[in-house]
């Protein structure tokens, strides 16, 4: 946990930490010493988005992947699309199944690191445990067979991506117009051979998640557990899927607001809002302005956004996990069961990719030249959906560029998750380790990459302040790691 | 599985800190066999204590900020008598101290390191760096043949 100050009425915790990417939180106290508001501040910066101007299109998929190193397949995978858009061409139906697995294998690998890695501390040992020990080394002394199954499907994940990418992180393997290179059938085989492992560690883990949730109720109720929209791409038959489809958004009441939205025309329904005290941008639903629009995407939002999954056991748990709440499922704490529901569908659904009897075809690629000037790709990412856009001009050299990423998209619900646990557990006089841990808690909960969001060079970091109605800083606490 | 890895670990965007990643192309040629693994990394990362864990002996090759530029330390690895606080990266004690907890007694341990000159944005080598690079390689090799006798 990062380090408290408090200087009369001000908190401040910095760094956040297991998180990916650097922050911190300010709280303000009112004249009573409670928690009137609370900022989720990113203090990191990259522009990536300006950089790349006067860059041949071509050479945007490596150069977008370098965004993050978490997440670098999804960014290939935006970019990707956003150039098959630039050269007006559909990529080989191998390809297309190709890149799939590519983005089901990080989508493991990157959930399996929110969880296991950065939250199972927490999960396990509990909010109040001792911070030195609220760690995977703390985990492994705990349960011994969780800390295991955590550094396992980390590994499934990355040796997926090394053998179809050739890297495990960043690789270049997803090129515009496709893949560069055909999947071997002793790749196939020795995934296909690997995926019962995965799936039984998954399906290990999600049991011992719904063991142990009864324990959480105070953090069900208070994690960022009110009404919003949820966001998220659906398969043409409101299926969950990570690689395309349309834009379905839903109330806090599980009812369709907007349907089967052209990903391509982003900019018509999402505006993005910048605020003074951070890097990170918010987005919000246009028809209902800013800050109402305010919406939620990733694991929580796509398992209340989807009808279905379309594996059969991910969609048992899909069904019982709609169950948790009568309307759309509102506590972000439970984006940790959707992540496992989605690591259960992934493992799944790579299986029946793998299996296609068009998965070793040697088409993988349709090469063209720029034939139009503008493109804008998108796809799930981990957390949540994202979008790349880029003019190009007759040369085929960047001229314009935005990123919608994920991180930002969670934006307004994390600075009022923050808020909400805030008010819940932090009291101004007397800071403690617990309270002060739940409030980087809630922000685990969303996965935040900020290294993403700001497309920023980030280290794990996050630092609290509590601030007084005047705004002078009365306490900190402050963190690296 | 391997009986002796070696883990040569930096960014090599980073200048010299890519000397482990140098060591490892030249290695993968000199050393192929089934008895000996390569891994480059750009850090030390949990998941990589099962690897460890499999091996009869590991090989560390990272840049140094101590000493001269140039120079070629070789020393012993142990686990750490505590546990650190944050897992983002591991130092090689620290993976040799989770391999341990995860799955038991870990292999014996050394790091080679080069003691690098400049860290800037770049991949190529300093002077010093690439004067200094055979020498880590031969160290690399004659250690990996003792520890395969």
């Amino acid at each position: 946990m990062g380090e408290a100050v408090k200087q009369g009425k001000t908190i401040i915790i910095d760094p956040v930490t297991r998180i990916e990417g650097h922050s911190k939180i300010t709280l303000h106290l009112n004249e009573d010493g409670a928690v009137e508001e609370a900022r989720f501040h990113v203090t990191q910066f990259r522009g990536f988005e300006k950089f790349c101007e006067g860059r041949p299109f071509y050479e945007m998929p490596s150069l977008m992947a370098r965004i993050c190193g978490i997440c670098p397949v999804s960014h290939l995978i935006a970019s990707a699309k956003a150039c098959d858009a630039l050269l007006a061409v559909k990529i080989p139906p191998t390809a297309d199944k190709l890149r799939r697995i590519f983005g089901l294998a990080q989508v493991v690998q990157s959930h399996a690191l929110s969880l296991f890695h950065l939250s199972s501390p927490d999960l396990l040992l509990g909010m109040d445990a001792d911070p030195a020990k609220s760690n995977l080394f703390g985990v492994a002394e705990a349960n011994l067979e969780l800390a295991r199954d955590g550094i396992r499907l980390r590994q499934f994940g990355q040796e997926i991506i090394e053998r179809l990418g050739g890297k495990r992180i960043h690789p270049a393997w997803i090129v515009p117009g496709g893949v560069s290179e055909p999947l071997t059938d002793a790749n196939r085989d020795a995934i296909l051979f690997a995926i019962p492992d995965a799936l039984r560690i998954v399906e290990r883990t999600l049991e011992w998640f719904k063991g142990i949730m009864e324990n959480f109720r105070e953090e069900i109720a208070s994690f960022g557990n009110f009404p919003t929209m949820f966001m998220a791409i659906v398969k043409q038959d409101n299926g969950l899927t990570f690689y395309d489809g349309k834009i379905r958004i839903i109330n806090a009441a599980g009812k369709v607001v907007a349907d089967a939205l052209d990903p391509t025309r982003y900019f018509d329904y999402i505006g993005e809002k910048v605020e003074p005290w951070s890097y990170l941008k918010s987005t919000y639903y246009k028809p209902v302005g800013f800050p109402d629009g305010i919406y939620r995407v990733g694991p929580l939002a796509r398992l209340n956004v989807a009808d279905r999954c379309g594996t059969p056991r991910a969609d048992q748990e899909l069904a019982e996990f709609h169950e948790l709440q009568r309307t759309a499922v509102l506590s972000s704490f439970h984006y940790h069961h959707a992540r496992l529901v989605e690591m259960l569908y992934c493992v799944e659904r790579m299986e029946q990719l793998l299996n296609d009897s068009e998965i070793l075809s040697q088409r993988v690629r349709a090469v063209a030249r720029p034939n139009a000037l503008e493109g804008v790709g998108s796809c799930e990412a981990p957390r949540g959906t994202l979008f790349h856009h880029y003019k190009i001009d007759e040369q085929g050299l960047i001229r314009w560029c935005n990123l919608v990423i994920a991180t930002g998209h969670n934006n307004l619900a994390m600075n009022r998750s923050v808020l909400q646990v805030a008010k819940h557990f932090v009291r101004g006089n007397h800071l403690t380790a617990g309270m002060l841990n739940r409030v980087e808690a809630v922000i685990r909960t969303y996965d935040p990459c900020l290294s993403c969001s700001t497309h920023a060079l980030g280290q794990m970091a996050l630092r609290v302040e509590l601030l007084s109605p005047s705004g002078e800083l009365l306490d900190q606490v402050e963190r690296t790691g | 599985m391997p009986r002796v890895l070696i883990i040569a670990y930096g960014n090599p965007l980073r200048s010299d800190d890519g000397v482990g990643w140098a060591v490892a192309e030249e290695l993968s040629r000199k050393l192929a066999s089934l008895e000996v693994e390569v891994l480059q990394l750009l850090q030390l990362l949990p998941e990589v204590a099962e690897s460890v864990s499999h091996a009869d002996a590991v090989i560390f090759v990272d840049a140094s900020c101590d000493g001269e530029p140039g120079d070629v330390c070789c020393r012993p690895v142990t686990p750490p008598p505590a546990n650190p606080q944050f897992t983002h990266q591991l130092s090689p004690a620290e993976l040799l101290g989770l391999a341990r907890q995860l799955y038991g007694a870990p292999p014996q341990a050394f790091c080679l390191s080069l003691t690098g000159q400049s860290f800037e944005h770049g991949e190529e080598l300093s002077k010093s760096v690439a004067t200094g690079l055979p020498q880590l390689v031969a160290k690399v090799e004659q250690l990996t043949k003792q520890l395969l006798r």
